[in-house]
């Protein structure tokens, strides 16, 4: 072996994640957010990188979901709410009154929490947003559909029953069918809201691999309960605690050597 | 438990890190392989450059330890490794430990040729010369037998390990014995009579660290801690190997 391939694989090591090597996709400046007179996010600034796992961890109600739903402007469906700062998605500002929001959700995919396919079959589901955007193309409904349901794991569980009702599939399955039907539309970004509390610890390892997958085709933002998984599938973590942003950093370095004492009582298990 | 074990996580990444780390530290093995080679050959021949060359892999050793180190640290924050998947980690680590301080035991021997070179000597002027070669071929030998067994989680050939490694124990004792006798009449400088038992001291470490690796191999394959096992159930668990 000569001493060339020796300092090649040495290298790993320096080749580690770092922001500031990055693509940024999503730029966050001083971004608050109220809920009536209570303010639920504090001046978070954040630099999310494009085709990497970026998770969210945190006590409940330390904001996470809050601003993971400001990514597609879903909390504009809260009456109460108000926002402050900046959000640009590859430049373009987000929040600006000349963004349309419905065409922003088409760049920025949700999965949520809970499976919740339409009770229609299985191809409808995949298919559904391609048709609000009057696609009706069989061909490039096919291939589209064949295409997303590759790309969630799910094609070869439910290729022969593409018709059947989508409510009767597994909830595992489920949840890769709405992963499905959010990437059919080929997004930039894709939201993950606790994907996996609903599920079992296999669908839950299954899903966790595909998220993996996934984000060579895109951003992927994901927000979990579970320290672990956030260990297991994200690049950088960001740790938030009552609105604040707390650390942010690779994952390998916020679990090995978190600069925050905060940080280090939470991933722990000291905190209070 | 088999190297395929390895590979069959629903987790790739898992798959991947194992993997990763399951090479580096046969890239490093095969590092102070290359090391102690370069002893033996250096001793025998008196071959300076050879000598400087164990000097520098030494450092590359040092950084492949940190490498190993920091892919365990990550690995075990991350994923949660449990059973052999856990055992390969901490072995890792350990390995990693002895692998390390063998590359310095042979920095140790490297000097000797470094030092006689300069006195503008040889080696085998040197009292204990026969005993340094055998200790520095033994030692060799050994270190090639366990990263076999870990390349292959195969222990077939471990337990030849424990009783070469009493084998050179007593090439060891003769060498020291031989070292001492010869202080009163030998002619030569006693610093360089120093630096050769400094030399089969080193040598006998390193056989010493290859049966610390064999232990530890044991522990993954069997998960079966045989650290401080006294002799006679150690000779019994080891029969049971072949």
């Amino acid at each position: 072996m000569s001493e060339q391939t020796i300092s090649v694989t040495l290298d790993r090591a320096s080749r580690e994640m770092k922001l500031e090597n990055e693509k940024i996709a999503i730029e966050v400046k001083d971004w608050d957010l109220f809920y009536g007179k209570k303010q639920a996010l504090n001046s978070v600034s954040m630099l999310v990188p494009e085709n990497r796992v970026t998770a969210f961890i945190g006590p409940s109600g330390c904001g996470k979901s809050t601003l993971l739903r400001c990514f597609n402007r879903m909390n504009d469906l809260i009456d109460i709410v108000s926002v402050d700062g900046e959000m640009t998605l590859h430049g373009d500002d987000m929040y600006s009154k000349s963004m349309d929001v419905a065409a922003l959700r088409r760049r920025v995919g949700m999965v949520f929490q809970k499976p919740n396919p339409f009770p229609k079959s299985i191809y409808e589901n995949v298919a559904y947003g391609l048709r609000l955007q009057g696609i009706n193309d069989k061909a490039v409904l096919d291939e589209t559909v064949e295409w997303a349901l590759k790309g969630a794991g799910l094609w070869d569980e439910v290729k022969d029953r593409l018709n059947e009702n989508a409510l009767g599939l597994s909830g595992g399955q489920q949840q890769r069918l709405c992963i499905a039907r959010a990437i059919a539309i080929k997004p930039d970004v894709l939201l993950l809201d606790e994907p996996t509390s609903a599920l079992d610890p296999i669908s839950t390892l299954a899903i966790e691999e595909l998220i993996f997958e996934l984000k060579k085709d895109f951003t992927i933002l994901i927000v979990t309960h579970n320290m672990q998984q956030a260990a297991r599938v994200s690049d950088y973590t960001a740790f938030m605690y009552m609105g604040e942003l707390i650390e942010y950093t690779d994952t390998d370095s916020l679990f090995t050597n978190p600069q925050k004492k905060r940080t280090e009582d939470y991933i722990t298990g000291r905190y209070g | 438990m088999e190297r395929q074990e390895f590979k069959s996580h629903i987790s790739n990444q898992l798959n991947q890190n194992l993997e990763g780390l399951f090479n580096q530290i046969l890239e490093m093995g095969g590092l102070v392989e290359r090391q102690l080679e370069h002893v033996i050959t250096a001793v025998q021949t008196g071959d300076v450059a050879l000598a400087k060359e164990v000097l520098k892999l030494d450092k590359i050793i040092n950084r492949e330890e940190m490498e190993i180190d920091r892919q365990c640290a990550s690995v075990l924050a991350r994923q949660q490794p449990a059973a052999s998947d856990l055992r390969l980690i901490i072995m890792g680590i350990r390995i990693a430990i002895d692998l390390e301080r063998m590359g310095d035991e042979a920095v140790k021997v490297a000097k000797l040729v470094i030092k006689m070179h300069s006195s503008q000597l040889r080696c085998n002027v040197l009292p204990g010369y026969d005993a340094l070669v055998e200790l520095s071929i033994g030692g060799h030998a050994m270190l090639q037998k366990v990263l076999n067994a870990f390349a292959r989680l195969e222990l077939k050939e471990v337990s030849s390990v424990f009783a070469d490694e009493e084998a050179m124990d007593n090439v060891f004792k003769n060498g020291i014995q031989i070292v001492n006798d010869s202080f009163k009449e030998s002619e030569l400088d006693a610093e360089l009579l120093l630096e050769m038992v400094n030399a089969l001291r080193a040598s006998e470490r390193v056989t010493d660290h290859s049966e610390n690796i064999a232990e530890s191999i044991i522990y993954l394959v069997q998960g079966r801690d045989i650290r401080n096992m006294d002799s006679e159930k150690l000779q019994a668990f080891l029969a049971k190997l072949d």
